[in-house]
């Protein structure tokens, strides 16, 4: 692979350029070596980051899957389609509704008719506001891949965000590779994300770089910044 | 093997584990391979095919298809960058559904026909109105997007060759308001500055342009400044938050129309308290009064003829009295105390001062008017010409000037600045044509709008419309695109893709675009840039120059076009001829080769940055200083404009309560016929949305996504609001984006103009908005 300019960026990431091509190339034959396609299902339900994104207002995953009665409604009450129920590939999960954002986002409807229609509680009747929901955060995983990052004037995660200028905004900073333009770098923010994932479906790339991840866990210290 | 993302980081997690066990081979093998990719592809240089900032791109090609493009590291203007409908430009022209045969309608639907079927037609339509009816019967719409051949040969052939001043460009219906102000304040077309001033100057005052979305680019290297600088302030003036209000330091919201107000304001505050500069104005600066109540050209045949009178520095001093803060903020909404701000950061001697523009200035019913009036506060405070600080209007597609301005494709233009009721202009141009001059029509052919009612009228019968989709972008729609349909009139239209234009026509020829051509594109700056053909057109299409060449030959005009050789370069080098000498000067046509484009005036291969300006312009002579050599008339200087505010057309009231401004997003370019075909911008941004201010929704009972019925007097389109997205329209207004063909959005425009530049008011008009 050509060595880029724009390879600087990639010292300051924990995922290194090289790490992340070799990972790229070496997980096809690892998967295909250990049992192929079932494997990979199986991997995709039972490991320990595994994620499903749940409709707005779903309780924390173990509470969500004790509350879930299956049913399927808030699927049905979805005006997008956006709400599957998952098949046996989910394992313990299996029936439970679940979001494919690159398919399908959240398009955070006013009045949350899944919520609505959740019989149980699962998803959660307090939540009024879409805009509160908090289904998971988005997280740019490809820096090196992201084409606003390189310099170009993409930013259709920030321009599509609903809660643009809050959940994500732009730092724009000098550009060194041409001395003359900005680069304008999307930034999510994790108390503003609600994780609807209409980054994730619109990002111009093949592989998505901006995806919608389980939020971390808050840290607490003592600085107020 | 589709990867999912879950897929792909777990599998990305699976394999660290085998990181340290000699993936080195393997990561080895992969740079190998793709070096093996890279392979075999050529690379070009060409200008970037969409907008007018004129970005250079290097395009791949492997086995006669276009694999990859790039920005252009070299290229002056992006330094390698683009925005993302340039990075997708690889695949613009691989739609499934390009046109590759010429297609003639049969009833209702279109038969596939060999060429010599379908220009024998075309010929045989031209010639039978032509006999009947006069050459004024028929006409040609063309485009900003035309090469500089294209439009050089479709002006000869009409203007010259079928003896007709009935061409016009799409350019009409976004920068003709620009061009009116150019020449009638500085005598020629086309901006003093260039892109460099982006980075010199410290104060930049944006006018209703959305550089953010429309000049992606170029605002980069604009934001650029502020970030380098502390000192420098964006100022956006405008009626709708947009992605660059976002980046500014100031907003000043207006309502719409009152800019024209504003302006004097700003100009009334500068000459009251005497910030102007004296010397400038003494030594560079005559001032003029037009006619006023001036109309909007909403009747047919409307005819205007303004009627320039001079006047006194004391006279405009009266003019502007009026305009106090005070009065200014009472029509315009902005506060007295900005209005004097405004003036203040304008007139400031140690600010370095630019003023930028596009749509909001040019689509506007007193557009020459606001371009004007810009231009005096530049001209009152010395402003201009030297670098760092100067007036730039944007331009919004490649060769707008290039073509549309510098070729002339207007229906009152010739080459260089020259115009039809001139004679020395025609007797000139008719010798480097090898016409007789009577062959030329003194009187200007009808403008974009009247063209197209006198297509509904009846005087125009036969029309070809090359490079562009007028029946989705031409405001107050349903008229004209009735008006193609009617009986005994032949639509040509000549494009890539089917569009809403093509579904119109009687004959469709499949065309050849960007580099499955030879071409030359002029951009905002002046910048003149060349590409060669780099692969062939798909099919049978061909080449918009060899159309226009081919049906000169079937009307007995093939003499215009016996060139010997190479006609690009023929082309190029007849071309020239109008420009030396002219301080338009352009290069032999070998040195755009080499070069990233050169900006005009070029004399002995030296590019010129800054117009009018002494050590810049070579036409300017040693201790001149500045010299507006161009204007003849007024003694080589520039004139500063006694303008008014009059209202627009249509002001919202009662029944249609809000205003209607259409425009663009950063992911689709004009009509989406190309940007459409590109699968990731589609899904980037998939259709038109309405924006809404969230205190109007709440008020009408609309939330986010609800589908909303916008309805004008002209005609009514349904699709899904948006509120606090990307653009934020004041209260009182909404805007929709017109790239989506799906929704006719132009038809709810009113075809109101401005009567100097003929350019319709794309802006502002009445509409009311409902729960669909």
């Amino acid at each position: 692979m050509k060595k880029e300019p724009a390879d600087t960026e990639a010292k300051q990431t924990c995922l290194s350029r090289r790490g992340f091509l070799k990972a790229g190339a070496l997980a096809p034959l690892a998967l295909f070596t250990t049992g192929g396609i079932f494997s990979c299902l199986l991997l995709r339900s039972s490991g320990a980051g595994a994620f499903l994104l749940r409709p707005p207002g779903a309780a924390e995953e173990s509470k969500f899957l004790g509350s879930c009665v299956k049913c399927g409604r808030c699927a049905q009450a979805c005006p997008y389609g956006a709400v599957k129920m998952a098949g046996a590939e989910a394992g313990a999960a299996i029936g439970t509704p679940y979001i494919v954002p690159r398919e399908t986002p959240c398009y955070l409807c006013p009045d949350l008719p899944c919520v609505k229609a959740c019989p149980s509680g699962a998803l959660d009747p307090k939540l009024q506001d879409p805009e509160k929901a908090r289904m998971g955060t988005a997280v740019i995983v490809d820096r090196e891949n992201c084409l606003s990052i390189r310099g170009l004037r993409c930013e259709v995660c920030y321009r599509n965000c609903p809660l643009i200028d809050k959940a994500i905004t732009i730092e724009p900073r000098h550009n060194p590779r041409t001395g003359e333009h900005s680069i304008m770098e999307p930034v999510v923010h994790r108390d503003k994300c609600t994780g609807c994932g209409i980054c994730e479906k619109t990002c111009v790339r093949d592989k998505p770089v901006i995806v919608v991840m389980k939020t971390p866990p808050r840290q607490r210290d003592y600085y107020d910044f | 093997m589709e990867w999912t993302r879950r897929r792909f980081l777990k599998a990305s997690a699976a394999a660290a584990a085998f990181a340290a066990a000699g993936a080195m081979h393997l990561g080895k093998r992969f740079a190998d391979e793709a070096e093996a990719a890279e392979k075999g592809i050529t690379w070009g240089k060409a200008p970037c095919r969409f907008c007018g900032v004129g970005c250079g791109v290097l395009v791949g090609v492997r086995d006669g298809r276009i694999v990859a493009t790039k920005g252009d590291p070299a290229a002056p203007v992006n330094k390698g960058l683009n925005c993302i409908k340039g990075y997708f430009l690889s695949k613009v022209l691989y739609g499934r559904d390009r046109l590759t045969k010429p297609l003639i309608r049969k009833g209702n639907r279109f038969v596939e026909a060999s060429w010599e079927e379908a220009m024998g037609l075309v010929a045989a339509k031209f010639k039978e109105s032509i006999d009947k009816h006069g050459p004024d019967s028929v006409a040609i719409f063309g485009s900003g997007q035309w090469t500089v051949f294209e439009g050089y040969a479709a002006a000869k052939l009409f203007k010259g060759g079928i003896g007709t001043n009935n061409i016009e460009p799409n350019a009409r219906f976004c920068m003709a308001s620009a061009v009116a102000a150019f020449m009638n304040t500085f005598g020629s077309d086309e901006p003093m500055g260039c892109y460099d001033d982006l980075e010199l100057g410290d104060t930049y005052f944006l006018w209703g342009a959305n550089m953010a979305e429309a000049h992606p680019v170029l605002f980069s290297r604009l934001v650029d400044n502020k970030l380098k600088n502390p000192r420098v302030k964006i100022i956006d003036l405008g009626t709708r938050r947009t992605r660059t209000t976002q980046m500014a330091d100031m907003f000043v919201p207006f309502r719409p129309q009152t800019d024209l107000a504003l302006l004097n304001g700003i100009a009334h505050v500068i000459v009251r308290d005497k910030l102007y500069d004296e010397n400038f104005i003494k030594n560079h600066v005559v001032f003029k009064k037009g006619k006023e109540n001036i109309g909007y050209g909403l009747e047919d045949k409307f005819k205007f003829d303004d009627e320039p009178k001079a006047i006194t520095f004391e006279e405009y001093r009266e003019y502007l009295k009026p305009y106090t803060p005070e009065h200014v903020e009472k029509i315009s909404g902005v506060p007295a105390k900005t209005v004097v701000e405004l003036a203040r950061m304008y007139s400031d001697r140690k600010r370095k001062v630019n003023t930028l523009w596009t749509m909001g200035f040019n689509q506007h019913s007193r557009g020459t008017w606001v371009n004007n009036l810009a231009y005096n506060l530049h001209l009152l405070t010395g402003k201009i010409g030297r670098p760092g600080e100067n007036p730039l209007s944007l331009t919004g597609q490649p060769s707008a000037c290039g073509t549309a301005r510098e070729v002339g494709t207007f229906s009152h233009r010739l080459p260089a600045d020259m115009v039809v009721n001139n004679p020395e202009h025609r007797e000139k141009t008719a010798s480097i044509w090898g016409v007789p001059a009577a062959k030329i029509p003194a009187k200007p052919g009808p403008h974009a709008t009247e063209m197209f009612k006198a297509l509904d009228r009846g005087d125009i019968r036969v029309m070809w419309i090359q490079v562009t989709n007028p029946f989705q972008s031409a405001p107050n729609l349903s008229r004209y695109r009735k008006a193609a349909r009617k009986d005994g009139r032949f639509i040509v239209v000549s494009d890539i893709y089917p569009t809403r234009s093509t579904e119109l026509a009687d004959v469709i020829l499949p065309s050849a675009s960007w580099v499955e051509k030879e071409g030359v594109f002029g951009n905002t700056e002046r910048r003149t840039q060349h590409w060669f053909k780099m692969v062939n057109p798909p099919g049978e299409a061909r080449n918009d120059l060899t159309q226009t060449i081919d049906l000169a030959r079937r009307l007995g005009h093939g003499n215009l076009f016996n060139y010997q050789g190479s006609t690009e370069k023929a082309i190029w080098e007849e071309y020239r001829q109008f420009t030396t000498g002219t301080g338009k000067d352009l290069a032999p046509y070998e040195t755009y080769f080499k070069v990233r484009g050169l900006r005009w005036p070029v004399i002995n291969g030296r590019e010129t940055l800054w117009r009018y300006s002494e050590g810049h312009d070579p036409y300017v002579k040693k201790g001149e200083g500045i010299k507006f050599y161009k204007n003849k008339a007024a003694g080589g200087k520039a004139i500063i404009w006694a303008r008014p505010y009059e209202p627009p057309a249509e002001s919202p009231d009662r029944h249609y309560p809000f205003w209607l401004s259409t425009g663009r997003v950063l992911e689709h370019w004009h009509t989406a016929t190309m940007t459409g075909r590109v699968p990731e911008l589609k899904r980037a941004y998939p259709s038109a949305v309405v924006e809404i201010h969230p205190d109007d929704a709440k008020r009408l009972g609309i939330r986010n996504r609800d589908k909303v019925r916008v309805t004008s007097r002209r005609g009514t389109v349904v699709l899904p609001c948006e509120l606090n997205g990307r653009g934020k329209p004041e209260r009182g207004s909404v805007f929709i984006a017109f790239f989506d063909e799906t929704k006719l959005v132009n038809e709810l425009c009113i075809d109101a103009y401005c009567p100097i530049s003929k350019e319709p008011d794309y802006k502002k008009c009445a509409v009311k908005v409902e729960k669909a």
